[in-house]
């Protein structure tokens, strides 16, 4: 499975999100309706998931889906 | 002569109470420790011991007291006094033998002449007082010292009734309407001339003392048993306030609570039961919080204290919490939790585990960490500027460090709920 496929996954079961919903341009909060909690929830799914470490400054500033598939790839890429 | 108040290495197991905070600025009763102590030695000159990180935030508006000064205490002979002391009226005289004041292993107090101090000088502060110790005559002491954050409960009704005869000096002064009710002696009811009390209050002093202080405002259908202690500027929203109660300034209580100490600034509106507890500073708790401080089968209650559960070998002790910590709505915590600083708690019905380390959140049975320290001095600043506070930086540094010197405990349950 690609970095994307494993992150659409992620965020349609912690958002409960439906599949034609999550878009690589979806936003994680005015389009998916992520509150904070959801959202911290989310960063750690994705740091348990790719095993790495997500620091809060950068987490906050992941606000897509398609920033997130960015900003894992790079994170990956490093290790 | 003068006095010097320390911190000794007691001050974990007061954590996260004594994180924020030199140990004798707890509170117990109407007072800090600090104060109890001092009002004992009027017009004394004091000296302060504390941690290196504590001490820009404690000595703000301190300029007659010295801090952290070894020299200070070369010239004069000096009564020193632990400050974990819940130092009773009359109990120690600032004059008397050279002597060291003993509780079981714990050092009470050490009376020494400027000799004394020269001959057993040492730059190191603990040093310096193990070697007084050596040098000076021991005396065994019965006394009330603080060791774990329960003591400050289980003491706190014979504090708040030595408090309200330190203070009182004049019967009730502020109004009280014809349909509120001082039930039991009136003379153990004092109400400030500023504070005010609605219709429909009643004051239960048959068991204890009740104190509401200046400014505070006791709304109708509240039910305040002695002996208590209502805060500057606090208000008890319909609230029934239990025996054994302290709230400290500008706090806001509601639903039930007892034998609990408020420490101040700290929102709890809302209905919900706490009791045998110790919350913190700039806390909210959320609807419906509610706090267990009895175990269904009546056995003693385990606390963490330092990386471990201790008996704390009594049956009735609720929940102690840090500085700066939030409860979501509906929150259930189990007997004996424990709380960090600067905590985010939302819950989906289940009891919270018995403890949970500072600035994490704590998010559906799992812990997080959140969006950082950065985040929750944010945080606070809105929280402490609806109150006209502002955070100074040496708060902040203070919460660094606090943030720091929990990292180990906090990165450990992350990373276990990852798994």
């Amino acid at each position: 499975m690609s970095v994307e496929e494993r992150v659409k996954k992620i965020v349609m079961q912690q958002l409960r999100a439906r599949e034609d919903e999550v878009t690589r341009e979806a936003r994680f909060v005015q389009d998916l309706g992520a509150e904070s909690i959801d959202s911290i929830e989310l960063m750690a799914a994705f740091e348990a998931d790719f095993d790495i470490e997500i620091p809060p400054e950068e987490g906050e500033r992941v606000q897509t889906v398609g920033e997130a598939v960015g900003y894992i790839e790079k994170k990956l890429k490093k290790l | 002569m003068k006095i010097c108040i320390f911190e000794d290495e007691g001050y974990e197991n007061l954590y996260p109470l004594s994180l924020t905070r030199p140990v004798f600025e707890l509170k117990c009763g109407q007072v800090t420790l600090k104060e109890r102590i001092l009002r004992n030695f009027p017009g004394v000159y004091v000296s302060y011991f504390l941690r290196d990180y504590l001490t820009p935030v404690f000595s703000q508006d301190k300029k007659e007291v010295s801090v952290n000064e070894m020299e200070a205490l070369k010239n004069e002979n000096v009564l020193f006094i632990n400050g974990r002391w819940l130092l009773s009226k009359g109990e120690l005289n600032l004059t008397g033998e050279e002597e060291v004041g003993i509780c079981g292993e714990e050092t009470l107090y050490l009376r020494a002449t400027t000799k004394t101090i020269k001959d057993c000088f040492s730059l190191n502060f603990r040093e310096f007082i193990d070697s007084l110790k050596q040098k000076l005559k021991k005396k065994e002491v019965k006394a009330r010292l603080v060791n774990y954050p329960w003591d400050l409960i289980n003491n706190n009704c014979w504090a708040l009734e030595e408090d309200f005869e330190f203070r009182v000096k004049k019967d009730v002064q502020g109004k009280l309407p014809s349909s509120a009710t001082i039930y039991g002696e009136k003379d153990r009811v004092f109400i400030a001339r500023s504070a005010t009390i609605q219709p429909l209050v009643l004051l239960d002093s048959t068991k204890g003392s009740i104190y509401i202080d200046e400014e505070a405002i006791v709304f109708a259908h509240s039910h305040i048993k002695g002996p208590s202690y209502i805060g500057k500027k606090s208000q008890i929203l319909g609230a029934n306030i239990g025996e054994g109660i302290s709230i400290g300034p500008t706090s806001r209580v509601g639903g039930e609570v007892e034998e609990t100490i408020i420490h101040g600034f700290t929102n709890k509106a809302h209905r919900g039961f706490f009791g045998h507890s110790y919350l913190g500073e700039w806390i909210n708790i959320g609807a419906l919080c509610t706090n267990s401080d009895l175990k269904n089968d009546y056995s003693t209650v385990q606390v963490y204290i330092k990386g471990e559960f201790k008996d704390s070998e009594a049956t009735k002790v609720g929940s102690f919490m840090g500085d700066h910590t939030k409860l979501g709505i509906g929150c259930l915590l189990n007997t004996g939790t424990i709380i960090g600083v600067g905590s985010n708690i939302v819950t989906a019905g289940k009891v919270l585990p018995k403890f949970i380390p500072s600035f994490t959140w704590y998010l559906n049975g799992k812990f997080y960490k959140g969006y950082g320290l950065k985040q929750i001095i944010e945080t606070a600043k809105v929280v402490m500027s609806r109150r006209k506070v502002a955070i100074s930086s040496e708060e902040v540094k203070v919460l660094e460090e606090a943030f720091k010197i929990t990292k180990k405990e906090r990165e450990k349950l992350i990373e276990k709920s990852k798994r």
